[in-house]
């Protein structure tokens, strides 16, 4: 028998022989690789999955003008910049008169897209009702507390409104009536000067936005609302720190296990070791052995682990955040590497150790 | 007999069952740091989300229409009702009085502000800074500087004056947008309904506060000459994500699910218990937060609960697979054992012994040092400890008790199915 087959024989022999000893290092890596994949992925993916959470906030910049009205192109500008990322809502506003002559203020808006802005509205359609006006639950309280037709004028116009719906928004929303945009505008004839802006997207993302916005609006003033960006900065920055922090800590202790088990392995086989080297083996045909074991071992373990490890990512995604958080393919070399690394590490350490040793001390048992 | 062969077992093979022992050690303490990192995480969170203001907010019942465009109040200072301010300090008896962290009162009116050069017509808003009360026996500071923490203030915070100071004009804010309109900058005295009053500092808000003249409290009931009235509170609650219990009319439970529905810190119960210690105020959520915190909480912790589900069950395994693995190699004595005449009953409970004492000794070390890696974690990212209950400690024992059992066992039994011949004879 040639030396390559030998060497093959006795490294297939040496896992086979012995399945359970080779069962456990390969589930101590697999393990190690599966926990380093499942967390890098999520850490990777969990910035754009959390920051998509803050949709739910509304708008995050509001765009107003102090003179004049904004105009269609302003308005598509808006909407190039955002390139899809995000919705922009132009309303305008207008102080007018209740039937008992206090004042109430109100709104015009595109009605569907304010109420997907304001996801947390609470809503009461008003039943029976063929009217279009969103009343808020203040002004319905105070102006038609049976929900039924009321009159407000705005200077020498007047109209009949006719609430569809009354809403809950717990701001000031409440104390407003919200007409469709057509409708308002022929009440008063005031066009929208403010705009709401939500921005989607990762903090660093929506700055960048913000930016462009002002730099294509000059006339008009771009506002940050600040609460919820830096809301939106604290929550995703520090859920990305415990992640990565109770993943580190994770990994190094799982890895030390593992080294700590492939080591055991190693040195309870020095009779192998001091079997060999009695029958003439050189230092470094044993340790290239050993050290080939173990990388076969730790390759088959990690690659196990890789996949095993971006299924949990995939599954917890799903389970948490309704997307999937899909399998990241730089991460495989680094995985592969690193456990092998680890294996070689932990199983030609102790070799070092058994050299020191004369093979005829081991095999009487010292 | 047993015990000697227990206590020399640790006596002469210190190097595996330190292997062993520091396996199990590795493992609880992944288990310990990870469970109070998830379970904490959600408090934690919240916390951080208190940075988008108040989640309640207070006004009184009988009151007409806020008049509000774009932010700036045009409602007349006499019109409406007010709250007294002086009640505000019973939120702090109510039975989650703990989980308000703080509230902020507003009063607010349209003023004509006179400068050096020229008058300007803006918004004038009382508020606490940093106010010191007292409800009973408890000492308290709240105001806008915790509850609105995203507001900047370039120059000096005022104080929190209790009356109208004798020897010099009181300590404003003016917004940032406003002192750039009106020229004002700090130091400068302006001076409203009469009164002057003296800019410390320059107020950047991002809200339409930058447009206004922000003063304390006291001063500004002074100027309007409503003492004691308070327009609008913005109270901020740590509260639990509601869920559909939360949302039902406590009117129509049972007195017990009544009871635990006012037990729970759900912002509808805290809301309650507010408008119960001051039944002419209107509390309400702010929904825009307190819906949405509740979807981002859920996903925050839920995801770290599964990652701590993950790890524990990856420190399961490898607790396992090293006790196999160290056990596994002392089949030879196992061999031993049984040619002397042990029972498989007595070589299985000498093993399971010895991994019992590692189980409960690697727990106790490794409940230690993931407790000690939480805390720095908890400090370390949120400036505040996470602390591990100490229910978590049973958990852990019990933990590691399983584990180690469970990958003790298979391997003994592993062990004992080979001929102590072939074993003692090295072929096996």
């Amino acid at each position: 028998m040639n030396r390559p087959r030998l060497f093959l024989r006795l490294l297939f022999k040496a896992a086979w022989v012995r399945k359970d000893r080779a069962l456990t290092a390969l589930i101590s890596v697999a393990v190690v690789a599966t926990i380093a994949t499942a967390a890098l992925t999520i850490y990777s993916d969990l910035e754009g999955k959390l920051s998509r959470e803050f949709r739910g906030f509304g708008a995050n910049v509001i765009v107003t003008k102090a003179q004049g009205s904004l105009a269609a192109d302003e308005l598509n500008a808006m909407s190039s910049t955002l390139a899809g990322k995000g919705m922009v809502v132009p309303v305008a506003y207008a102080i007018a008169t209740a039937p008992d002559g206090s004042r109430v203020v109100v709104g015009g808006a595109d009605l569907r897209a304010l109420r997907e802005l304001n996801s947390w509205w609470s809503i009461r359609p008003v039943e029976g009702s063929s009217g279009k006006a969103w009343v808020g639950s203040r002004a319905a309280s105070l102006v038609t507390p049976a929900n039924g037709k009321f009159k407000i004028t705005f200077g020498s116009h007047s109209a009949e409104i006719q609430p569809e719906l009354i809403f809950l928004s717990g701001s000031d929303d409440d104390s407003r009536i919200y007409l469709d945009l057509g409708e308002f505008t022929a009440l008063t004839g005031v066009q929208p000067n403010t705009a709401l802006v939500r921005v989607e997207g990762k903090p660093q993302e929506i700055r960048n936005a913000i930016e462009r916005l002002g730099a294509s609006l000059p006339q008009a003033e771009v506002k940050p609302v600040r609460q919820i960006t830096q809301a939106q900065i604290s929550v995703v920055g520090k859920t990305r720190s415990v992640v990565l922090a109770a993943s580190a800590v994770v990994v190094v202790l799982i890895m030390l296990c593992m080294v700590a088990t492939f080591t055991s392995s190693v040195l309870e086989r020095r009779k192998d070791f001091a079997v060999m080297k009695a029958l003439g083996a050189s230092n470094k045909t044993v340790n290239f052995l050993f050290a080939a074991e173990a990388a076969s071992l730790s390759l088959v373990g990690a690659a196990g682990g890789y996949i095993v490890g971006s299924g949990i990512a995939f599954w917890i995604g799903k389970a948490n955040f309704d997307a999937a958080i899909l399998p990241q393919p730089v991460l495989l070399l680094p995985v592969l590497l690193g456990s092998v690394m680890l294996a070689l590490i932990a199983s030609t350490a102790p070799l070092r150790l058994l050299q020191q040793i004369q093979p005829a001390g081991i095999l009487r048992g010292e | 007999m047993f015990f000697r062969l227990l206590f020399e077992s640790f006596r002469r093979q210190k190097r595996r069952k330190s292997v062993a022992l520091l396996a199990i050690a590795l493992g609880m303490s992944i288990a310990t740091a990870m469970i109070a990192v998830g379970t904490d995480v959600g408090d934690k969170m919240s916390q951080e989300l208190r940075s988008l203001g108040g989640n309640l907010v207070l006004t009184p019942i009988e009151d007409t229409l806020d008049v509000n465009i774009g932010g700036v109040n045009l409602k007349p200072a006499s019109e409406g009702s007010f709250i007294s301010e002086s009640d505000l300090p019973k939120m702090k008896g109510i039975f989650w009085g703990r989980n308000i962290t703080g509230f902020a009162p507003f009063l607010s009116a349209q003023q004509t502000i006179t400068t050096k050069e020229r008058t300007v017509d803006a918004e004038l808003i009382g508020t606490y800074f940093t106010q010191p009360l007292s409800y009973g026996k408890q000492d308290f500071t709240t105001g806008v500087r915790s509850v609105n923490n995203w507001w900047k203030v370039d120059g000096e915070w005022p104080q929190d004056y209790s009356t109208w100071p004798q020897d010099q004009a009181p300590n404003v804010l003016a917004g940032s947008k406003m002192a750039q309109q009106a020229g004002l900058s700090i130091g400068n005295l302006i001076e409203v309904h009469g009164k002057k009053l003296r800019i410390s500092g320059i107020l950047n808000t991002g809200g339409p506060e930058d447009q206004a003249i922000v003063a304390p409290l006291h001063i500004v009931q002074q100027i309007l000459s409503e003492p004691n009235a308070v327009r609008r509170v913005t109270v901020s609650a740590l509260t639990k994500p509601e869920d559909a219990f939360a949302r039902r009319d406590p009117n129509k439970m049972t007195p017990v699910m009544r009871d635990r529905w006012y037990c729970s810190p759900y912002a509808n119960s805290i809301a309650f218990q507010i408008h119960e210690v001051m039944p002419n105020v209107r509390v309400e959520q702010v929904r825009q937060v307190e819906q949405n915190q509740g979807k981002i909480l859920s996903r925050v912790s839920g995801m770290m609960l599964l990652l701590t589900l993950a790890a524990l069950l990856a420190a399961a395994l490898a607790v396992s697979a090293a006790m196999a693995a160290t056990i596994l190699e002392r089949r030879q004595e196992v061999g031993l054992m049984k040619s002397l005449g042990a029972s498989n009953t007595a070589v299985a409970s000498l093993f399971l012994t010895e991994a019992g004492f590692l189980a409960l000794a690697g727990a106790a070390i490794g409940f230690l040092a993931g407790a000690i890696l939480a805390r720095k974690i908890g400090q370390n990212i949120f400036g505040s400890a996470i602390t591990v209950h100490p229910a978590v400690l049973a958990v852990v024992i019990f933990a590691a008790l399983l584990v180690t059992f469970l990958g003790s066992a298979g391997a003994v039994r592993k062990a004992m199915q080979f001929d102590p011949a072939v074993v003692l004879r090295g072929d096996a």
